[in-house]
């Protein structure tokens, strides 16, 4: 069995005011194995970030099933399904989502608030994963203190201090110029390299460029994979860079 | 790092609306806890007042045809009352329901008695207990605790040739008065020996002048005027103080009158009940005012909790994203909720108890600053934390129930 299995995931939901449900996700099904660094691509509104959210333990899907690491993730009760995104989940946001109120030690150690580890530990290991990525120099800075680049990867951190098998990303580099969202996509080259599985939305082909695999997803439909994306992957959204 | 460091730094990220809310917490637990001393101020100073006033209840047989009277109540000399009262009636005046509201109860006998061919007034009472009802009685000597012994009123002793009123200080005097910060002439005694209805009798203390009828009596121990009067057993009246505040007096009068159905029960000092009235009046107030101050505090700090929470929407999402637990979210509103209730508590109580002090002498007679009371303190800032955790509990819940990728996009 794959690391991920999605199983024939359908996401509807009722918007407010509105009569007929609304199809997000139809029948989506995939696998993901451990040590890959998958993108998941689709046009604004196609449902990749649902589905993130939904691999993410996060959203119940409507039909379907998520398996990750042999745990059938929404047969949880809600509870434990927080604390399956605590040991097997690191996420990354496109605003990042630190809090301003923290510094950058203190956001990283935020996952480990609910852990048994005692402060010592907690400290120690914020600061290994904010070494890693860099930043050992700016512990005590507050988030508006630190560069767009600087933030995304205090981001990662606090997405890795757990050490957890799967890192979501939802379009890590959105936000950012070339430069930044260059630097960011280094950073989780880098992590795959040494072994991290990582699944990133993007709608970025560049970003998409340095992934093992990319899946293509429209209108809640998972329209093909490509094994080899780049100039090989023959779809649309990959053109523009190819021509390049 | 624990779920309250997260508390602390949003809070100290959103100042500005934290202190409006502690300060706003502080006015309101401030007015209670200043309202709440001021009255039981007042309710001590009415308390040592009626303590002053000594005994608020008189009981005494109901017929009767004489002409000694006591306190301005009529007493019978005469034998063919219907019943007089007896050592008896006190066993059942402790006997009823509000027995243990009733602080001192006094059963005295009053009678004629003929000393040196003079007629005074012989009232024999439990005198320790007598000097502790009267207060303003300043005895010479001591009070008597022996069957011979006898305690005179100042003009009896004067009549009686036992003193004589010395103007200046005298320093060779045999006794002196235990209030001697006041200046008043030392007395000295004459002669102790007095002859009573054949019985000789030592005289052990003088009372200062009252300018009351004490003056003109006599004063021994219970038996020893059974004894003298040849009334053993009887009793002419009682004295029941019921000292504590807002005592049902009404209430103990009925029940006394039942217990006693041939004796007379009346209450006395109906200015001072007024008065003690006018308190529980202000203290009931203060009660109500306190409850809507709490409802206020409650109210407000929902309202702020529930801003909090709007506020705080994608925050909740990214933790619930990082594996926080919706009782980790219920968590840390809640200890958000206590950490600012319990310094608006703390604030309040000490503005509110400094504002007592401060307001007292425009509020009492003697202007004495209600004291700053532990248990007040303790009370306000349960109250605080308990409105505050109380109010605080359903937009908590409602965080905790946020969807957390509705919450993660909201703006």
């Amino acid at each position: 069995m794959s690391f991920i299995t999605i199983e024939n995931v359908t996401k509807t939901y009722q918007p407010n005011g509105v009569a007929s449900r609304a199809t997000v996700l139809r029948g989506v099904s995939a696998e993901i194995e451990e040590g890959e660094f998958v993108a998941l691509m689709g046009p604004s509104g196609s449902g990749k970030t649902t589905l993130l959210t939904i691999i993410g333990a996060m959203s119940q899907p409507t039909e379907g099933r998520v398996v990750i690491d042999e745990v059938d993730v929404y047969d949880l009760s809600e509870e434990r399904r927080a604390d399956f995104r605590r040991e097997y989940l690191g996420f990354v946001f496109q605003q990042h989502h630190l809090l301003p109120y923290l510094t950058a030690l203190e956001n990283v150690m935020l996952p480990l608030v609910i852990t048994k580890l005692n402060a010592k530990e907690k400290r120690t290991k914020a600061q290994l994963a904010l070494e890693r990525m860099g930043l050992g120099d700016k512990f005590d800075r507050l988030p508006n203190q630190l560069s767009g680049g600087e933030q995304g990867r205090v981001a990662i951190a606090r997405a890795l201090v757990n050490e957890p098998p799967l890192l979501l990303a939802d379009e890590p580099t959105g936000n950012l110029d070339s430069k930044t969202g260059d630097e960011i996509i280094g950073v989780l080259r880098a992590l795959n390299e040494q072994g991290q599985t990582i699944l990133m939305v993007t709608h970025n082909p560049e970003a998409a460029a340095a992934t093992h695999r990319v899946l293509e997803i429209q209108d809640g439909i998972l329209l093909s994979e490509s094994a080899e994306p780049g100039c090989h992957a023959g779809q649309s959204l990959m053109e523009e860079v190819c021509a390049d | 790092m624990r779920l309250i460091d997260i508390v602390i730094g949003s809070l100290r990220r959103r100042k500005g609306r934290m202190a409006f809310i502690i300060i706003g917490l502080a006015v309101g637990v401030g007015t209670v806890v200043a309202l709440r001393s001021l009255t039981a101020t007042m309710e001590q100073e009415i308390g040592a007042q009626l303590d002053q006033y000594g005994a608020n209840i008189v009981i005494v047989p109901k017929a009767s045809s004489q002409e000694l009277s006591y306190g301005g109540v009529t007493l019978s000399a005469a034998t063919f009352d219907l019943r007089q009262l007896t050592d008896e009636d006190i066993s059942r005046i402790k006997s009823i329901k509000y027995a243990n509201r009733l602080s001192l109860i006094a059963p005295k006998l009053l009678g004629a008695v003929d000393i040196d061919g003079q007629k005074f007034l012989l009232s024999g009472a439990q005198l320790d207990q007598e000097v502790r009802m009267k207060q303003w009685w300043q005895v010479v000597g001591r009070v008597p605790d022996k069957a011979d012994e006898l305690l005179l009123g100042y003009e009896a002793a004067q009549k009686l040739g036992v003193i004589e009123a010395v103007k200046s200080a005298d320093h060779d005097s045999m006794l002196h008065s235990d209030h001697t910060s006041v200046r008043q002439p030392e007395l000295k005694l004459l002669r102790t020996e007095l002859t009573l209805g054949g019985e000789q009798f030592r005289v052990v203390g003088v009372i200062r002048e009252t300018g009351a009828q004490d003056d003109q009596m006599i004063f021994a121990g219970l038996p020893t005027a059974q004894r003298v009067l040849h009334k053993p057993g009887e009793l002419s009246l009682i004295e029941v103080s019921a000292l504590c505040q807002g005592c049902p007096i009404d209430d103990i009068v009925a029940q006394l009158s039942a217990a006693l159905p041939e004796a007379k029960v009346s209450a006395l000092q109906q200015a001072v009940r007024a008065r003690l009235q006018t308190v529980e009046r202000l203290s009931r107030f203060s009660t109500a005012l306190s409850v809507v101050m709490l409802l206020i505090g409650f109210v407000m700090v929902f309202i702020t909790m529930m801003n909090s929470v709007v506020e705080r929407t994608r925050e909740v999402g990214v933790l619930r994203a990082l594996g926080f637990r919706k009782s980790h979210i219920v968590r840390i509103f809640m200890i958000e909720a206590a950490l600012i209730s319990l310094l608006g508590g703390l604030l309040g109580w000490a503005v509110g108890a400094l504002s007592g002090v401060l307001s007292a002498p425009y509020f009492t007679e003697t202007g004495a600053g209600a004291k700053p009371s532990l248990a007040l303190a303790l009370a306000a800032l349960a109250a605080a934390v308990i409105v505050g955790v109380a109010s605080s509990l359903y937009p908590a819940i409602k965080a905790a129930k946020l969807d957390p990728t509705e919450a993660l996009r909201y703006y």
